[in-house]
């Protein structure tokens, strides 16, 4: 979806039509979560903090986040989607991947699928869509960032190698702003730069992503749509109101997290082995902290002294403006475990 | 309170104390040293109130009685640089300053009152057990066990080593729910049955004063607290409370195929092979055939792979079986006989290992090694 929940939001209010407008908290300490195109215009930007987003543009107007509204709005793309495919794979609240192999309209094409659906999701919800139409993940989702709003591109088989080839290496999904600075760094910055690199050489220089990025410069991408996608992590976070100095005063912040998060876990039945401790100063430094146990952490009681414990054993620099907790790194199917005593 | 004291002979005293000192005390009395001059012996205590550990210093002379606590920073970092030398305390009782006299000069520090030094607990006479052990026994017993210990916050008693007595042996046991190593002495028998389970900390601090003593030790337990008499140290230490698991089941008792190998060579090639590991597993693989070991490990990711065969002496059917490498080195290098004898039942079960030969007709040490592997 094109600016999706600033989409909704001028949707919803026709007043804010035509306007730049920013979904998140508009006071001192408000983050910008979504920004219309006329906002974007102003290099308004998601994650950006409101203070410094209204010196670009001064007229930019906040509108709080209703996640319930882009929830029933997402259930009700997710649909339309699953009337042309079952193999629908969520990306975020947005987005999804759709395997269209098989469709079960009968339509001919990929293209005539997509047209159809930006089409019906326009009638029902009022919004704009962007499709991307390529033979494998990587190449669709670039080609839906490609010609956003209300885009339709495909990379056809014939196009892969000179397209991929003349792609900024930035545009690369699954590559990064730290990564991208790595390879610009030694002489990448197309997708051609990236092809001269042998597989050892970019595994010595990227690790396992190596292999991965040797993959895609080539077209390669073998993961399937996965329309049960496995969840990685549960977390939450809060930002508070007034910056927090006092540890005992984060410790009970922190307790009303895990009460959040162990809701959340029940919920998606998600059982991981590490808590990750996220924690925003006042300056904006972000650190994260995790412990990781060699069982899977259900019990609430073990998530809170876990979190507590890498509170404890931290040196706070700086007064706390946000506090998040997690759980992740699942046992995953054929993952090598270490056995315990049974007592 | 006046005494004179060599300088080599109260720094190694303070030096052995001084490991008790937590650097997060929460009483900042604890950052000191206790001193108490009693009947012409000088007896210096460091505690962190749940460890105490309290030495008897010899003087070459004294003046008077009293106590006095001297901060163990500044009076550790000051005697590490005397030559071998007379030095002379003095403590004036008014101010509580000391004053200390070398060959060459005069330093002065600050004193607190000693009354104010926490007081140790007391044994409770009704139910107190005692035992005397040999030094040599008691030292061994927590070596050979101290690694096995957990890190659990969640489970306390994990994180100490159980010593259990009775009438036929002394056992000293730990676990982190992975490894288990149990250390049984025939030759420290006990009237009574009991047990006690030793925290990390003083297990840690009897290995240090453990070497030197050449009597047997005194040890009494109650519930809460145990103390360990020895010729010139006192420790005394609260115990992890609880039920410590009843480690006995989870011993395997058929382990049917026999492996017995030159125990440095395995550990040699372990530590080669290790490296190649994923290092979030450390998953290495034993593959038993035939008199022949294949160790092995792979780390996908980056493409890393090796492989070592190795000769043994292997009875059994053919097996293939993973471990954590970092297990097996420390349980390799918590066994000291030259060969190794390792008995598997299946890649689900643990594997023990055991000395080809004891050090000494009156042990018996056994390790326990849990596999690792392919989630299903």
């Amino acid at each position: 979806m094109d600016a999706f929940f600033a989409s909704v939001e001028q949707k919803d209010n026709p007043e804010l039509k035509g306007k730049a407008v920013a979904v998140g908290g508009g006071g001192d300490r408000g983050v910008v979560a979504a920004a219309s195109y006329e906002a974007r215009k102003f290099g308004v930007r998601s994650a950006m903090a409101s203070k410094s987003a209204l010196k670009r543009c001064p007229h930019l107007i906040f509108v709080n986040p209703r996640h319930s509204r882009y929830k029933e709005i997402s259930d009700q793309i997710m649909a339309i989607f699953h009337e042309f495919t079952d193999l629908v794979e969520p990306l975020s609240i947005d987005e999804a991947f759709l395997d269209v192999s098989h469709n079960k309209m009968g339509l001919p094409s990929a293209t005539a699928i997509a047209e159809e659906i930006k089409r019906r999701v326009k009638e029902e919800t009022g919004l704009t869509a962007s499709a991307g139409i390529s033979v494998n993940k990587f190449l669709a989702k670039i080609a839906s960032d490609y010609q956003k709003p209300d885009g339709l591109f495909v990379i056809k088989p014939k196009m892969v190698e000179s397209f991929i080839e003349k792609l900024s290496i930035e545009k690369f999904f699954g590559v990064g702003k730290v990564t991208a600075e790595k390879m610009h760094q030694i002489g990448i910055f197309h997708g051609k730069d990236l092809k001269k690199r042998s597989l050892l050489e970019l595994t010595r220089l990227f690790g396992k992503n190596g292999a991965y990025y040797y993959n895609i410069v080539r077209g390669i991408d073998h993961r399937e749509v996965d329309p049960h996608r496995i969840r990685k992590s549960v977390s939450t976070e809060n930002t508070f109101l007034d910056d927090i100095r006092n540890k005992e005063e984060l410790k009970i912040r922190l307790e009303e997290l895990v009460l959040d998060l162990y809701r959340r876990l029940q919920r998606t039945k998600f059982k991981g082995r590490t808590i990750n401790l996220k924690i925003k100063y006042s300056n904006f430094e972000q650190i994260t902290r995790s412990r990781t146990v060699l069982h899977e952490i259900t019990d609430y009681k073990e998530i809170v002294e876990l979190s507590n414990n890498i509170l404890d054993q931290l040196e706070l620099t700086d007064s706390i403006r946000l506090l998040g907790v997690g759980v992740s790194n699942q046992i995953k199917p054929n993952e090598v475990v270490q056995l315990t005593f049974d007592f | 309170m006046k005494f004179v004291v060599s300088s080599t002979e109260i720094l190694g005293h303070i030096q052995a104390i001084s490991r008790v000192i937590s650097n997060k005390n929460t009483l900042p009395i604890l950052d000191n040293f206790l001193f108490e001059l009693k009947n012409g012996e000088l007896i210096a205590t460091a505690s962190d109130l749940e460890t105490t550990l309290i030495t008897t210093i010899p003087l070459d002379a004294s003046e008077g009685e009293g106590v006095i606590a001297l901060p163990a920073k500044i009076l550790t970092d000051t005697l590490k640089e005397f030559p071998e030398q007379p030095l002379t305390f003095e403590v004036d009782p008014q101010t509580l300053a000391v004053k200390l006299s070398t060959e060459n000069g005069k330093f002065s520090i600050p004193g607190q009152n000693g009354d104010d030094y926490p007081k140790n607990p007391e044994k409770e006479q009704d139910n107190i057990v005692n035992i005397t052990v040999a030094s040599e026994v008691l030292l061994k017993g927590v070596n050979k066990t101290l690694f096995a210990t957990a890190d659990d916050e969640l489970r306390p008693v994990m994180n100490g080593i159980f010593i259990e007595l009775n009438n036929n042996d002394l056992t000293f046991v730990a676990s982190d729910a992975h490894k288990l190593v149990r250390y049984k002495r025939l030759d420290g028998r006990s009237e009574v049955e009991s047990s006690f389970i030793l925290p990390k900390k003083p297990a840690s601090l009897l290995r240090n004063i453990l070497p030197k003593e050449v009597n047997p030790v005194l040890v009494e337990f109650d519930d809460k607290n145990a103390f360990f008499t020895l010729s010139n140290y006192k420790l005394i230490c609260r115990l992890v409370e609880g039920k410590y698991p009843s480690y006995g089941s989870v011993i395997p008792m058929n382990n049917p195929f026999k492996l017995t190998i030159d125990r440095v060579e395995l550990y040699n090639t372990l530590k080669r092979v290790s490296v190649f590991s994923n290092p979030a597993s450390n998953l290495i693989k034993f593959e038993l055939s035939n008199n022949e070991l294949v160790v092995s490990a792979q780390d996908i990711d980056f493409s890393i792979s090796a492989r070592e065969k190795l000769m043994c002496q292997y009875e059994g059917e053919a097996l293939e079986i993973g471990f954590k490498s970092v297990f097996l080195l420390e349980i390799l290098q918590n066994i000291s006989s030259a060969n190794v004898v390792v008995a598997l039942s299946d890649p689900t079960r643990a594997g023990l290992f055991l000395p080809y030969d004891n050090d000494n007709a009156d042990e018996d040490v056994l390790m326990l090694l849990m596999p690792m592997m392919i989630n299903v």
